[in-house]
This record gives C-alpha cells, sequence and structure tokens, in this order.
C-alpha cells in the first residue's frame, strides 16, 4: 500500500515535471520543473528497492547539475536574453511554432517506433520481484569487483570533465585585431 | 499495479519529453535540460529491468554510471555555453554556425 502510493505520487511527479519543461516558456521555471522531475525519478527508485541509486540521484542531480543550469541560465544573460550586444531584438530562446511542430512529428514518429520495441520487451515475463534488503554493500562490492574496469574509467572522465571544464570556461584576453 | 510495462511507460514519456525539449527549443540550456530528461528516462529503464528481469543489480551499477557521466556531461557543456556567451553575447543555437571564433 505504501510502495503503491510513493509509485503514484513519483509517477505523477516526473511525468507532470517532464511535460511542464516542455510547455513552459520561462528558462527558469523550466529548469525547475526539471528538478521537480528528477525528485520523482528518485522516487522511482525507491520503489524499485534501489535505495543507494535514489540517494544519489538525489545528491548528484538536485544539489549539482541542476545548481549548475541554474548558474549557467543567470550567467547568460537570464531569461530576458531576447537582445543581443547591438540592441536588435532576436527570436526568442524558447522556441517558436516551426520547432515545435518539428518536435511534434519527431515525438510520433519515435512513439510508434518505441511502441514497436517495448510491446515485446515488455511481454517478457517478470521474474518476481527482488528480497526487500539493502544495496549498499553488494554495489560496493561489485563495483571493485566485477566493475573495476568502469570504475577507474569513470575516475578519469571525472577528471577529465573537471581540468576541461576549467580550461574552457576560463576568460582570455581578447586580441586588439580581432 | 507496480509492474514493469508501468515503468517502461514513465521512461517512454520522460524520452518523449525529452526529444521535444531538444528539437523545439531555441536556446542551448535548454536543450541541455532535454539531454538529462533523456539520460534519466535511460537509467529507469536499467533499474526496472534488474528489479524485475535480472536480479543481480548490474542494471542499478549502470544507473549509477549514467549519473556520473550525466554529471561530467553537464559541467563541460556547461562551461562550453558560457565560453559561447562570451564570445557570440547569445545562447541562440542559430548563432552557433562556427567552430573558431
Amino acid at each position: 500500500m505504501f510502495d503503491q502510493i510513493l509509485f503514484i505520487l513519483s509517477a505523477v511527479l516526473t511525468m507532470g515535471g517532464a511535460l511542464a519543461v516542455v510547455f513552459t516558456k520561462n528558462l527558469m521555471h523550466a529548469c525547475v520543473y526539471l528538478l521537480v522531475s528528477l525528485f520523482g525519478v528518485a522516487g522511482l527508485y525507491a520503489t524499485l528497492n534501489a535505495d543507494f541509486l535514489a540517494a544519489t540521484q538525489l545528491v548528484v542531480y538536485a544539489g549539482g547539475v541542476v545548481i549548475l543550469m541554474l548558474f549557467a541560465i543567470m550567467l547568460t544573460g537570464g531569461v530576458q536574453s531576447t537582445f543581443n550586444k547591438f540592441g536588435i531584438v532576436k527570436v526568442p530562446g524558447m522556441g517558436n511554432a516551426k520547432t515545435y511542430t518539428a518536435g511534434a512529428l519527431a515525438a510520433i514518429v519515435i512513439s510508434f517506433v518505441l511502441f514497436k520495441i517495448l510491446r515485446n520487451a515488455a511481454a517478457i515475463p517478470a521474474k518476481g520481484q527482488m528480497a526487500y534488503e539493502s544495496t549498499v554493500e553488494k554495489i560496493g562490492g561489485l563495483l571493485v569487483s566485477d566493475h573495476v574496469l568502469a570504475f577507474e574509467l569513470s575516475s578519469i572522465l571525472l577528471l577529465g570533465a573537471l581540468v576541461g571544464a576549467a580550461v574552457i570556461a576560463r576568460p582570455r584576453h581578447i586580441k586588439d585585431d580581432v | 499495479m507496480i509492474t514493469l510495462p508501468s515503468y517502461l511507460f514513465i521512461s517512454f514519456v520522460l524520452f518523449i519529453c525529452g526529444l521535444v525539449v531538444m528539437i523545439a527549443r531555441k536556446n542551448i540550456v535548454a536543450i541541455m535540460l532535454g539531454i538529462e530528461l533523456i539520460l534519466n528516462a535511460a537509467a529507469i529503464n536499467f533499474a526496472a529491468y534488474t528489479k524485475f528481469i535480472n536480479q543481480n543489480l548490474d542494471g542499478q551499477i549502470i544507473s549509477l554510471f549514467i549519473i556520473v557521466i550525466a554529471a561530467a556531461e553537464a559541467a563541460v557543456g556547461l562551461a562550453i555555453v558560457i565560453r559561447f556567451f562570451q564570445i557570440k553575447e547569445s545562447i541562440h543555437i542559430d548563432d552557433a554556425t562556427q567552430l573558431q571564433s
């Protein structure tokens, strides 16, 4: 019963947040709706007995990625970036009827393809459910035994992303003749 | 009620929303929001299959690596967006027409 209530709440948060990201006109609001959707995904992980994954989702996304997105929005002129440096009004940055039509057409096509795939995939009989217990110890053991190569490679990836982001975003001196 | 197809449906809705955001938006930061939605859809599928079909936690570990890769991608992508804004004074996707400033 508790699992069902949590599942319904998480599903509504996830899908409602994602639809709000699509249809809102304000970029800052879209970012906050993305946060709502990611909270819903964390709740879905909790209903899947993936407690470590739910905690990681909350820490990394709510604490890291969404804050980073908000910083990027505010550093790039906030939500009113419809003027360029010459004062000329440009196309508003949130899309227009043409791009939404293209998006809807692509959504319909991909929907048919995914239904074709998922109808076979959902027909696989479920093997019952995992027993309810903590997964932290098992994930820790698997990360240093079976998946140790991917673990080390992800450390290299994170180091590269850290250095690369710092190098790319560093302000450079603009040459006079450019 | 809580079965595998329900999780697949939620993941499907999330994927379609991310796809529409990536196509319809003209703002580079908004396109990155769509990428985050699509990565989350994939991670939900992995976690759902590891509960109902596979049952040996490999899917949860792959979801963990998806979260790691999404964080790295967001950091580098937003650094590129900020650099682009310093050069072009805009984050409109149609202004990104050349690699060299």
